[in-house]
């Protein structure tokens, strides 16, 4: 059975490989890594893809890489092996959750853990806040 | 935690006949907050494994409840891998 770490790897593999420039793991699994253990069912990832000037963003070149070792795609979800990392910082994670588009009781349940994060750096977060207008 | 004689949350408070419901003492809620913030600072400084193993755990033991609430989407599944 692979682990954790065989998916992490496959991320690795595919900057690597170009498919994308960089990449960070978002959303449930981040703040898995930065503060307490909560369930999730998948594993987001934020990526750079490799620039050009083309006004359309396709996915399709990750989705052929994907397809090509195996890894099927389920909706929008790549399924890698079952799921060294960079993971985005708390303080970018409580901006993301306190988008107010995305602010639903869950994610502010969830940004109000992580503002408790000793991980968390308050000056940043409130720059990062102030920036873009953001309510705590 | 032990709860005082008296105290909002003390056995004979809990069963008095009074319809009105006991309030929560402030020094029991701040009680309640600070044994919360310990249990999150003691989970936070877990290593990334042991906190995978619980994630792996949580799934199992939610998507039941979750069931019961919706339909699974396709991809709402336990992982199959190690921590």
């Amino acid at each position: 059975m692979p682990s954790f770490a065989d998916a992490l790897r496959v991320l690795n593999d595919m900057k690597g490989s170009g498919v994308v420039e960089d990449y960070a793991v978002a959303g449930a699994m981040a703040m898995v890594f930065w503060a307490e253990p909560i369930p999730t069912y998948d594993l987001d990832v934020l990526v750079f893809l490799p620039g050009d000037e083309a006004t359309i963003v396709t996915l399709a070149p990750l989705y052929q890489w994907a397809a090509g070792r195996g890894y099927t795609a389920q909706a929008e979800h790549v399924m890698i092996e079952g799921v060294p990392v960079r993971v985005v910082r708390p303080e970018y994670l409580v901006a993301l959750y306190l988008e107010p588009g995305a602010r639903t009781l869950k994610r502010r349940e969830r940004a109000a853990a992580l503002m408790e994060a000793s991980a968390l750096d308050r000056p940043a977060l409130d720059d990062l806040l102030k920036r873009f207008g953001l309510e705590p | 935690m032990t709860f005082s004689k008296g105290s909002a949350w003390s056995p004979e408070h809990m069963c008095a006949s009074s319809k009105r419901r006991p309030r929560v003492s402030p020094e029991l809620l701040g009680a309640l907050r600070a044994g919360k913030a310990d249990l999150r600072r003691q989970r936070e400084k877990a290593d990334l494994r042991e906190k995978i193993r619980v994630v792996l755990e949580l799934q199992r033991l939610c998507l039941p409840l979750i069931e019961r609430r919706r339909r699974l989407t396709e991809w709402e599944r336990p992982w199959a891998i190690t921590p």
